[in-house]
């Protein structure tokens, strides 16, 4: 499975960025709109909520508990610098889903104890995304945490992020994560919506 | 027959995702669904079809399961 974390190029918005990975098949979206006010994003976060309801995809928002309550999206993903994941449990009840980011087998633990739904973690590798990033975990990062996870029974997906791409992703699964997190390499790709469809396939041909 | 939820080996007798989405009372929002790793829309459950061995990962909001 593919989480789409919404992105914008000089070409494509970010409503152009989901629209594009709906269309290649990916049913899993993630609005992700740094730096900008609530105010801003909420017309976004309704246009795409109806997007991904006419695709019958999840929606999820990035870090605004507020506004995925408000609007009833199916759940909120917060980032190492966001709302604890307690807290946003606490505000939305147990009829969202939360996805909280991790960098290391502490923080996935912290996380599933905490309620949270699924795990994103990383990153993989360097990327130009986010501007504060952790350590790089690489393959080896990824196999240790999903050892340990099986270790303690946590038996929530985990999806593995950060600077992917699609020559990336056969040996990233092989280590035993449940799928991947996708930004900007789908949008650099010609055409977004076949490069979507190409990444899909290479997921579902190399589960462990 | 045996089928894997979220890595965990799983006995079912249910036929397809949407009787499985029951047997295992799963809400009517805050879910998602894939087999063999991808992700099935709650539209498509009924005419997804389990077979012995299917890997099933269920993301959902409520705890447990």
């Amino acid at each position: 499975m593919i989480q789409f974390i919404s992105h914008y190029t000089e070409q494509y918005s970010y409503l152009d960025s989901i629209r594009l990975a709906l269309l290649g098949g990916c049913r899993w979206i993630q609005l992700r709109v740094k730096g900008a006010s609530d105010e801003d994003v909420l017309p976004m976060a309704l246009e795409a909520q109806k997007m991904c309801k006419e695709h019958g995809a999840t929606f999820i928002i990035d870090d605004r508990v507020d506004m995925v309550k408000a609007i009833g999206a199916d759940g909120v993903h917060l980032g190492k610098n966001d709302m604890p994941v307690a807290e946003a449990r606490r505000i939305l009840g147990k009829d969202f889903i939360i996805g909280g980011t991790a960098n290391t087998f502490e923080d996935v633990r912290k996380h599933y104890q905490d309620g949270a739904n699924y795990i994103g973690c990383g990153p993989f590798r360097f990327t130009t995304t986010k501007e504060k990033l952790s350590p790089i975990l690489g393959l080896e990062g990824y196999m240790d945490i999903v050892l340990k996870m099986k270790e303690e029974k946590i038996d929530i997906p985990i999806v593995a992020i950060g600077g992917i791409t699609a020559d990336d992703i056969p040996a990233i699964m092989q280590t035993g994560v449940t799928g991947i997190a996708i930004s900007g390499t789908v949008l650099r790709a010609e055409s977004p919506v076949d490069e979507m469809k190409r990444l899909l396939e290479i997921v579902n041909n190399s589960s462990k | 027959m045996k089928i894997l939820i979220n890595n965990k080996q799983t006995e079912t007798e249910t036929k397809s995702l949407s009787e499985l989405a029951a047997e295992l009372n799963l809400p009517e929002r805050g879910v998602a669904v894939a087999v063999s790793n991808k992700m099935v829309p709650r539209t498509e459950w009924e005419g997804t079809l389990l077979t012995e061995g299917a890997n099933v990962v269920i993301i959902k909001a409520a705890c447990g399961g």
